[in-house]
């Protein structure tokens, strides 16, 4: 066939010899870079949280009285019973991370970092926290409190009131402005 | 050789084959010598040959970016004489900061000195961007150099940040929980993202060693990169000080050259300066050369006729007044780190927090927004425009003119934003106490550095 006949490379969509060299190492690099960020990604992610993991078996549920907090230290948690119902509320302040304290002369956990009042369902009740205390899923099997430490609820978002509970003087930490 | 041997042996020692193979450039004290020995010598090639005269006054940057050269160099030292006595471990961190104290010989001092550094040049960084900002050094062809010096401040926060969680003590681990808890309010990404950072959903051995490896390989990694790219831009620019006067200002400019115009008697072309120069007594005179003040008469002209790419030699005058800058910042942190000790509380405690607890000195303005505003405005938002926009800065600002009279808007804003991020922190570290209450100073001083 004649050679004129032959629509040009660049007509026939075809790519040049250079073209296809300079398209080859960028994408090649570019290869590379999602590789690097993946590996990095796997090595570097968290690994399962070993801190807090399993369900802890407590005391029985009796044990556990209207209007008192008990710390759990292997769960770094409070079992709590409030309006009748047992709560089990991480420790961890849902602001910055504090560890918030029961305070026994107002009944209520005072965070001390930045003044997140809560009361004892772990519900919002003052300071610049964005939601109540964060809680773990509560069982009682045979009579004994077990606490699955391995999920994290959320609080309940601000303004949530359910557990009315009365008041008492006192406090420790002052609520924030 | 008789005559050899009664020269002092200095002069001997420099004519050796060993000294000449080193110093393979003339002595500094011919203008040759100086030339040549700022294109031969590595180190002395930061520096130009010549400098603007302009750049001498101390008020033309402070000489603040050359303090923050100088403490990273303190931090470097300190901090490598420090990790030799520090093993990341939760278990024998705490430990190691009290051997520093009572085993290691001068432990405690290089320990102090390596915090006080920190905080200073936390200062100083900033600083210097007031400085550049104030002084408009941002605008061309400056703009990029701009980005990367933001960029070396957020590393300097970053070093200072993993840094404060090393002691393993009850202000390390509670300063940095409530730093690092600042990141999950990020919608989507902050969750994970701190997650990733810590190696763990909460601060543990983890988040110790990788803070360890970020502080001491990471970040000094990326520092020497940022800030090798940020001198050598400086290098090839020179200092916005020393620009000639109105560079950046076309109707002061065009006056200028008028004025020197008038004064040669002759229209001037401005691409092609004359060779001579008519002083004001009526003689024409070579353009002036670079001269080392002092040595020549320093007014050679009158001073109308004054070129304004006036130079002097970077050695001896640049030079020396940066080693007394150097001397007078090791002084600094030195006599600091002599008279204060840097803290050391109990060891870390998971389940008890100190009242109250706050975030290291320059994130506590955060801190203190986050009491009086949506989390995520605060937490995310303020910070994330605060950076954009210092990123975007020298792009978005277009005005030429670098005297403060045509820039009121922008020092406005300017002074408003650092005002308020003042007032946030002085509020935060100082006015704030157990359960983020406002106390007096004067009263109850709630404030570790």
């Amino acid at each position: 066939m004649d050679d004129a006949m032959l629509p040009d490379p660049v007509a026939r969509g075809t790519v040049t010899r250079r073209e296809l060299l300079e398209a080859g190492w960028k994408i090649g690099g570019g290869l590379l870079a999602v590789a690097a960020a993946w590996t990095s990604w796997e090595a570097l992610r968290p690994l399962a949280d070993v801190s807090g993991g399993g369900v802890l078996a407590l005391k029985p549920a009796s044990s556990y009285t209207e209007g008192t907090a008990t710390f759990v230290r292997e769960g770094r948690l409070y079992v709590t019973r409030a309006g009748g119902a047992l709560h089990a509320l991480a420790q961890k302040c849902p602001h910055l991370g504090c560890a918030v304290p029961f305070c026994a002369a107002s009944g209520r956990f005072e965070c001390p970092c930045h003044g997140s009042h809560y009361d004892l369902a772990g519900e919002w009740l003052a300071g610049p926290a964005p939601r109540g205390m964060d809680r773990h899923p509560l069982q009682v099997i045979d009579g004994r409190v077990h606490v699955n430490t391995t999920v994290l609820e959320l609080g309940p978002p601000l303004g949530t009131d359910r557990v009315r509970l009365p008041t008492r003087e006192g406090g420790c930490a002052p609520p924030a402005p | 050789m008789p005559m050899s041997r009664r020269r002092p042996w200095r002069v001997r020692l420099r004519e050796s084959a060993v000294w000449r193979s080193i110093v393979r450039t003339p002595p500094l004290d011919s203008p040759r010598g100086r030339a040549l020995r700022s294109f031969g010598n590595v180190f002395l090639h930061l520096y130009p040959v010549r400098v603007p005269r302009a750049v001498l006054a101390f008020r033309s940057t402070f000489r603040l970016g050359f303090i923050a050269t100088v403490l990273f160099a303190i931090l470097a030292i300190t901090g490598t004489y420090l990790m030799f006595f520090y093993t990341p471990a939760v278990t024998m961190a705490y430990g190691d900061m009290q051997q520093l104290r009572t085993r290691i010989g001068f432990g405690q001092l290089i320990r102090n000195v390596h915090r006080w550094g920190a905080h200073l040049m936390v200062l100083v960084v900033v600083l210097h961007l007031v400085r550049v900002f104030v002084h408009g050094a941002y605008k061309p062809p400056r703009q990029f150099n701009w980005v990367i010096g933001v960029g070396l401040l957020l590393v300097t926060l970053a070093w200072s940040f993993t840094g404060y969680l090393l002691p393993w003590d009850q202000l390390a681990y509670w300063a940095v929980t409530v730093g690092s808890d600042l990141v999950h309010y990020a919608p989507v990404v902050g969750g994970p993202l701190r997650d990733f950072l810590l190696g763990g959903s909460t601060i543990g051995q983890a988040a110790l060693l990788r803070f360890y490896v970020i502080h001491v390989a990471v970040l000094t990694i990326a520092f020497l990169l940022l800030m090798a790219v940020h001198l050598w831009r400086v290098r090839k620019d020179g200092l916005a000080a020393g620009d000639p006067p109105h560079a950046h200002d076309v109707t002061a400019r065009a006056a200028d050259d008028a004025r020197i115009a008038a004064i040669a008697g002759a229209a001037l072309d401005i691409a092609e300066p004359p060779p001579t120069v008519v002083t004001g007594d009526g003689a024409t005179v070579a353009r002036p050369v670079p001269r080392v003040l002092g040595v020549v008469p320093p007014d050679p002209l009158s001073r109308a006729a004054r070129p304004p790419d006036d130079e002097v030699f970077s050695w001896p005058h640049l030079i020396v007044r940066h080693q007394v800058v150097a001397l007078a910042t090791c002084a600094l942190v030195l006599a600091l780190g002599i008279a204060f000790e840097a803290p050391l509380r109990d060891l870390a405690n998971p389940n008890l927090t100190p009242e109250p607890a706050k975030a290291p000195w320059y994130f506590v303005g955060l801190q203190e927004l986050l009491a009086h505003f949506d989390p995520l405005v605060a937490g995310v938002l303020a910070p994330a425009v605060l950076v954009g926009a210092l990123v975007m800065l020298p792009y978005v600002d277009r005005n030429p003119s670098r005297r403060p009279r045509d820039r009121r808007l922008a020092l406005a804003i300017f002074a408003l934003l650092f005002g308020a991020l003042v007032v946030l922190t002085v509020i935060g570290a100082f006015f704030r106490g157990p359960g983020w209450a406002f106390v007096l100073p004067w009263d109850a001083l709630y404030f570790e550095p």
